[in-house]
């Protein structure tokens, strides 16, 4: 990987590789997480693949992908950790698998730095007409939150974490704001977003030397400013011990979901490492705690884990289960919780999770967005790990290490989403 | 063996058929360190009523047995559990069924020797008792109500039930919680013996290695087995029109959801290549992101999502599907069957079906991005009778006529059908 500053808080980051059929262009706007903006920002990403100065509608914006034999443009709003994220990708078929030569790269780059820079404006503002469309869209998004079970219980439990908290805010925003956005008003935002936001401009392709030319010499590029761009680091955040809440919501379901959601409360240099391993041996595996002891001993759940949210320091655990097994299930939670407070895992586990772990990484150049991600992700915590180096940090840690980041670790929220 | 290659793409592979009946596929490839494994049998949740090979005795299993099957293979003699085992190893292990294949995958950087032999050792070894299979119910019950509350799983199972009076197609992959209840050891051990003899298996790698040296010891590590004559699987004769035009259900969703399918007739493999690709380039040009219609019911708001399409076929069964989201999924129904009739008046655009063209044979060639999804391509296509580069060969035999052709043979009223899910 190689980074390069293109303006002030404009970064270019190339990653030279050969492993793929298809160059992965991907432009990433940073901003902080607001509840003030974050509608607006949750529709921009809507309204900006509707059409550009020089591909007026998503007809011609289709048209020219399927020339590209197929490219795909791809865009989506995310939270990581209390920033709010715009991103764009577009897929192409590299060159050099083509029947012939058609600057697939070259004409891609063109189109996403033109629907993301360069906009159809009318009147000093976006289209009205894509406006109110996209509008209803975000609205029809925002109330298909119920839709998917699992990812909501979820989400409605890392909102009851998080009342004050940017983090507790929904990514796509509120149906409440969305009649006070104009489109003159929404446009007049997005220009002082794109002059203060940082930008994040990847590009994973085969070995080429003229990258940087490429990204310099765009106009859309050339037109932006040099910024102190407004973000937040993503740093490991610290947590106090809280009382422990209980929440349970009702819904037409067959099947319970048990969201626990944990604090960690300890914040140093390594913690995430060891995070990642405690929550690894606890219920990142089919060996781990959970998956044996709800799942295979118990016969409680198909699904039963744990995931590690690093920018927020927390660990959730989820178990699909039958809705009179929640007490059990939870009793049996908290005895592999106690477990590993106890130091109650042997040597053998620990290097399951790190070999488990290690793999994870090792396989991360074999996906060309999750390479991406990778990459982003050190960019926004202002690290520089390779690979290698974040598979060495894994390595280090002790299982003494492990047993006191588990003594450090307090349930927060119990969600049950039941009938 | 017998080498096949694709120049275009650059990709070759290597395909060899066992003394015991195993075919063995391997796509070597450098610059990389991962490899990925997968392991098929010919044998899904469509197989439930079959001559046993051996004793020509006819018989009928419950529904989700395939399913059940690849459960408990991890499950080993020793009090192992293969799972476990891969998983210790950090290597990335997975199992899933369909209706018409079971296939037990691995993908390693790490530890890949170790994995494979457990790999190829676990699928040929099978251990269910009484306790072990009861056990197991409790999850795959769980398994079957998370699909419950999943109304996108719902919606596509309702249309197959729409679509098929008797073919087993129409029931759920894992059976029902009731159907699952019947299953016992004895079960398992019959049906595994019939459907996992290599004769109706395949093994596919790929990844770098030397193909030679990887063929050897794929000799060495398959049990050899006693020859057997071909499974005869009996299917109930399924009518060529749809079953029921329409089901709709309630759920505690947003905004209706639907799937509209149309029955097709099943075909020789030789023809499948074609066909799919033809389908796929039809289905774009009448409901694709640049469609005309497509336009239209996006901005007047009547579809609230991007409408998907999928092909599904083997020698039993042939649909395609439109899935989306939309107040009125009925006016969508009706748009797209004027405007069937109105490209089947009006004739192809040369242009458009050139560019329609180009955009599919991108996608073909995108799907050759990553070790598992070539072998995932190359073990389904087996099962099909096709050898994957066949596709990308193809392209250049595919006229507008021909699709014009299928446009008037497949997308009739009469074999449409759709489900719905409202709030």
């Amino acid at each position: 990987m190689n980074k390069q500053e293109i303006k002030q808080g404009i970064t270019m980051h190339s990653i030279e590789t050969d492993k793929f059929k298809t160059n992965l262009i991907a432009v990433f706007l940073t901003t902080p997480l607001t509840r003030q903006n974050v509608t607006k920002e949750a529709l921009l990403s809507l309204v900006l693949h509707r059409g550009s100065k020089k591909f007026r509608t998503q007809q011609e914006i289709n048209i020219e992908l399927e020339e590209l034999y197929g490219a795909t443009f791809d865009y989506g709003i995310e939270k990581l950790g209390n920033n709010h994220v715009l991103k764009f990708y577009i897929e192409s078929i590299e060159d050099r698998f083509l029947p012939k030569e058609e600057k697939n790269l070259e004409k891609s780059f063109e189109m996403i730095s033109d629907i993301i820079f360069n906009p159809y404006v009318e009147k000093n503002g976006f289209k009205e007409e894509y406006v109110e469309t996209e509008k209803e869209k975000l609205k029809q998004i925002i109330l298909s939150k119920i839709d998917n079970k699992g990812t909501y219980a979820m989400s409605r439990c890392i909102e009851e974490m998080y009342p004050e908290d940017p983090y507790g805010l929904y990514k796509y925003g509120y149906v409440e704001d969305l009649d006070k956005i104009g489109a003159k008003e929404l446009y007049e935002f997005y220009q002082e977003l794109l002059r203060k936001c940082k930008i994040d401009i990847f590009i994973s392709t085969s070995k080429r030397e003229d990258l940087k030319q490429l990204v310099m010499e765009n106009e859309n590029i050339k037109s932006l400013n040099p910024r102190d761009p407004e973000y937040k680091v993503n740093q490991i955040e610290e947590k106090t011990k809280k009382e422990v809440q209980e929440k349970e919501e009702h819904m037409e379901v067959s099947q319970g979901k048990l969201i626990i959601g944990m604090d960690i409360l300890k914040c140093e240099e390594n913690t995430r490492f060891v995070s990642l391993l405690y929550n690894a041996i606890l219920g990142g595996t089919a060996t781990s705690k959970l998956f044996q002891n709800v799942r295979e001993k118990e016969s409680l759940a198909y699904s039963a884990g744990s995931s590690y949210l690093k920018t927020k320091n927390n660990i959730f655990i989820l178990c699909g289960i039958d809705i009179e097994n929640k007490e059990k299930t939870i009793k049996i939670v908290k005895k592999q919780l106690e477990d590993m407070k106890q130091g109650n895992f042997t040597e053998e586990e620990i290097q399951n999770a790190k070999q488990g772990i290690i793999e994870t990484i090792q396989t991360i150049p074999y996906e060309q967005d999750t390479e991406i991600t990778y990459y982003f992700g050190q960019e926004l915590s202002n690290t520089n790990l390779n690979l290698a180096q974040y598979a060495n940090n894994i390595q280090q840690i002790d299982k003494k290490q492990i047993v006191d980041l588990a003594n450090k670790i307090e349930i927060n929220t119990i969600y049950f989403l039941t009938k | 063996m017998q080498i096949i290659e694709n120049s275009k793409i650059k990709e070759k592979a290597y395909v060899e058929k066992l003394v015991n009946g195993l075919t063995v596929i391997l796509v070597p490839k450098e610059n990389t360190n991962k490899k990925s494994v997968i392991y098929g049998v010919k044998y899904g949740s469509i197989d439930h009523k079959f001559i046993d090979p051996n004793t020509k005795e006819l018989k009928e299993v419950p529904d989700g047995v395939a399913h059940f099957l690849e459960h408990k293979m991890f499950e080993q003699e020793n009090g192992t559990n293969s799972l476990d085992v891969l998983s210790s190893l950090g290597v990335d292990a997975n199992a899933y069924t369909t209706n018409d294949h079971t296939a037990y995958l691995i993908n390693a950087t790490n530890h890949f020797e170790e994995a494979f032999d457990e790999l190829l050792d676990y699928v040929q070894h099978p251990y269910f008792t009484k306790d072990n299979v009861e056990k197991e119910k409790g999850i795959i019950g769980q398994e079957i109500m998370m699909y419950e509350d999943d109304a996108s799983s719902k919606v596509y199972l309702n249309l197959l039930k729409c679509l098929y009076e008797v073919n087993p197609v129409n029931i759920d992959i894992a059976g029902t919680v009731e159907s699952i209840q019947k299953i016992d050891e004895n079960i398992l051990y019959d049906c595994y013996h019939t459907f996992y003899h290599p004769s109706n298996m395949a093994l596919v790698v790929c990844g770098n290695f030397n193909p030679i040296e990887l063929l050897e010891k794929i000799k060495e590590k398959i049990i050899s087995k006693p020859t057997q004559r071909e499974i005869k699987r009996i299917y109930p004769e399924e009518k060529e029109t749809v079953f029921q035009d329409k089901i709709e259900e309630k759920m505690n969703v947003s905004n209706p959801i639907f799937v509209i399918g149309i029955k097709d007739r099943p075909v020789p493999a030789k023809e499948k290549i074609v066909k799919t690709i033809v389908i796929e380039i039809l289905l774009q040009i009448l409901l694709g992101s640049s469609s005309e219609l497509y336009q239209e019911l996006y901005e007047k708001g009547e579809i609230l999502s991007d409408i998907s399409f999928d092909y599904e076929f083997s020698d039993e069964y042939s649909h395609i599907m439109m899935a989306g989201q939309s107040k009125d999924p009925i006016k969508i129904l009706e748009k797209l069957q004027n405007q069937i009739e109105k490209i089947k008046q009006s004739k192809i655009d040369e242009t458009y079906f050139k560019r329609i063209k180009k955009k599919i044979y991108g996608g073909y060639i995108t799907d050759y991005n990553s070790t598992e999804n070539i072998a995932r391509i190359f073990l389904t296509d087996y099962f099909q009778g096709i050898n994957s580069f066949e596709y990308l060969e193809a392209f250049s035999t595919i006229t507008k006529e021909m699709a014009e052709e299928y446009l008037n043979e497949i997308f009739k009223k009469e074999n449409m059908a759709i489900s719905i899910i409202r709030p």
